[in-house]
């Protein structure tokens, strides 16, 4: 049973045009992650080769190349603010949608007039989701395979194989926290449209907010992938760096550079910062069970 | 019979009191106001304690009889550059959010063929929406905005001048027009949509290139964004040889800026961020220069505002001739 509404929840959105809009979506962020790191990176190393002509001309030694020590994957270090951005966002919305859609349609009031354990429904729901989520992602992974290959004109060698598909897999879990975001907040509120602000504010809030307060990053520096540190020593910041770990935005990024190599810290490190995402992740999953063994399907459709 | 102006208050007051007892909206204005607070007490705790420094070496600089001291460099109003960010990104947001639910409210409870049925315009209609929405928008931006003083001045120890507060309010009307485009987005793509929320959708997707990945872009292609600290400084070039080498990618940087102009959101923040003294290139200049030098993005403001503005009465329009019903 568990298969059947599985299978059942992915042709749903794959008729309703969600799964090819998510994939086109983020096959099209990946390509501009690939073009912007390349563009980037060409532009960086001209504007290197102009300084040290200019510094030789006034007789100053040349400072070392930023770029030199450069890894590969960092063509795509962009990615790890998309998926956040974007990636989120179309995840909180196929949250949406799994529930709300059985909601305004009334399949879920025919459903459970069957043999059809709220558990199972929503194991199908969890596991159909899932599977759009790591449809899109693989086909992403894949696009980031062709991008490196074009732009370094040379195939990632295996451990680089091996750091992307760990990205993506980190990912995957990280997109999953907004897809349970999505389906919680149906589940606790009445209309569709205000299950879905309530989400967006959930995900301004892990986004932008608490990034600024663990870690006095303005909102918009948290579009950058390369941030200047920032002076934690003021009394406030003393007191809520201790909640950082827990701010699964940064843990997402932070561990998403150390496997990409682009900040220092082995892939391991990288591992134990997606612990909170997990936990997150898990906690969401339990509360989304629990919403849905007590919520009335009993209603009729509701309105947008 | 009520008079035109009459009937635009009555449906302005009806569009104010209905979006404030709407929970969704509250829930935005409490995360706005949270986070403006809080981003100007992080950053006035910090100004507090520098200007302590700066006055104590002052006051020492006196003591030993030394009479000119460099002045402060800090800029009381660039505190705000936190606050003004979030207004950029969540308010926005809120802008959207108040014309969907202009438009999803009266669908739902079945009141355009309503007022179709009566004297109403469609400009009538339009106008008394965007009026009150727009006395919403100036509640939510003025409440932010006294947040904002009040927290330069109890935190921050330092109060705003006269000048400083013409040029604040001067970011403020700016953050004004700007919720209110949004405002207009979110109405007219929700009119012409036959579901309310796919409607929110598409404008939400047009938010997020707007608001965030077109500034995203710009913001990454930036040569002295690509390393930590700024990569002219790591190359140890000044701002001279900085200009010297960037004149050599002259069309890079065009394609760059125009990306970023293209976005409506870097629009305002650039005027925000040099009304608040945020960006130092702009410290020096009267309000009169500083109007003259940010013109352009003064009028593509404007632009944006007046054109989603004319949309927005022919999505009206268009509503009253074909009214819907509850939404489904």
């Amino acid at each position: 049973m568990i298969a059947t509404i599985a299978a059942h929840q992915f042709r749903s959105l794959r008729r309703r045009r969600v799964l090819s809009a998510f994939g086109a979506i983020m096959i099209a962020v990946t390509v501009l992650a690939g073009v912007i790191g390349w563009s980037s990176h060409r532009t960086i190393a001209r504007v290197y080769n102009e300084a040290v002509v200019l510094l030789g001309a006034d007789g100053g030694a040349a400072p070392p190349n930023p770029f030199e020590l450069k890894p590969t994957l960092s063509l795509l270090s962009n990615m790890a603010i998309y998926v956040p951005l974007i990636g989120a966002l179309l995840a909180l919305i196929v949250g949406n949608l799994s529930i709300a859609d059985d909601q305004s349609s009334g399949i879920g009031r025919l459903i459970f007039s069957r043999q059809v354990s709220r558990s199972s429904y929503f194991l199908g729901k969890l596991l159909g989701t899932t599977a759009v989520v790591a449809v899109v992602l693989a086909a992403s992974l894949f696009v980031s395979i062709v991008a490196l290959l074009v732009a370094n004109e040379t195939a990632p060698d295996v451990g680089d194989l091996s750091r992307l598909v760990l990205f993506y897999a980190v990912s995957w879990l990280y997109l999953m926290v907004f897809v349970l975001i999505g389906m919680v907040t149906v589940l606790c509120t009445e209309r569709r449209s205000l299950a879905l602000l309530s989400a967006i504010g959930v995900w301004l809030v892990i986004t932008f907010a608490v990034p600024q307060f663990t870690s006095g990053l303005r909102p918009t520096a948290s579009l950058n992938p390369v941030t200047d540190p920032v002076s934690t020593t003021q009394t406030f910041f003393r007191i809520t760096s201790h909640a950082r770990p827990f701010s699964v935005s940064e843990q997402y990024k932070h561990a998403s550079a150390q496997i990409l190599d682009t900040a220092s810290g082995s892939a391991a490190n990288a591992l134990v910062r997606i612990l909170p995402i997990a936990g997150l992740a898990v906690s969401l999953a339990l509360a989304a069970f629990w919403l849905v063994g007590r919520h009335d399907y009993s209603r009729s459709t509701s309105s947008g | 019979m009520a008079s035109a102006a009459a009937r635009v208050a009555t449906l302005a007051r009806h569009e104010y009191r209905a979006a404030v007892r709407s929970r969704v909206l509250l829930a935005l204005l409490v995360i706005v106001v949270i986070t403006t607070t809080a981003s100007v007490y992080v950053a006035a705790v910090d100004y507090a304690s520098q200007l302590a420094d700066y006055r104590a070496y002052v006051a020492a600089a006196n003591a030993n009889g030394i009479q000119q001291v460099a002045p402060s460099p800090l800029q009381l109003l660039s505190l705000l550059r936190g606050a003004m960010e979030y207004l950029e990104i969540i308010g926005a947001i809120i802008g959207i959010t108040l014309g969907y639910l202009s438009i999803a409210r009266e669908r739902s409870s079945g009141t355009l063929p309503l007022l179709a049925s009566r004297p109403v315009s469609s400009t009538e209609l339009a106008a008394g929406s965007a009026l009150g929405a727009l006395a919403l928008i100036t509640t939510l931006v003025a409440v932010t905005a006294a947040v904002a003083v009040l927290s330069l001045g109890i935190i921050g120890n330092d109060w705003v001048s006269g000048e400083q507060a013409l040029k604040l309010g001067l970011a403020y009307v700016a953050s004004i027009v700007y919720l209110g485009t949004f405002y207009c987005l979110g109405a007219i793509l929700t009119a012409r949509s036959r579901v309310a929320a796919n409607g929110l959708m598409l404008a939400l997707g047009i938010w997020l290139v707007v608001v965030l990945v077109l500034p995203q872009i710009g913001d990454t292609l930036d040569p002295d964004n690509q390393v930590p600290g700024g990569l002219f400084s790591a190359l140890t070039l000044d701002k001279p040889q900085e200009d010297l080498v960037l004149s050599h990618f002259s069309t890079y940087e065009t394609i760059r800026t125009n990306i970023e102009t293209a976005s409506l959101a870097k629009h305002y923040e650039r005027f925000a961020f040099a009304m608040t003294d945020v960006k130092e290139k702009y410290r020096g200049l009267t309000l009169g220069q500083l109007l003259h030098v940010k013109r352009s993005d003064i009028e593509w403001m404007l632009l944006y505002a007046f054109a989603l503005g004319v949309a927005l009465v022919r999505s009206f329009r268009r509503q009253l001739v074909n009214p819907r019903g509850a939404d489904s």
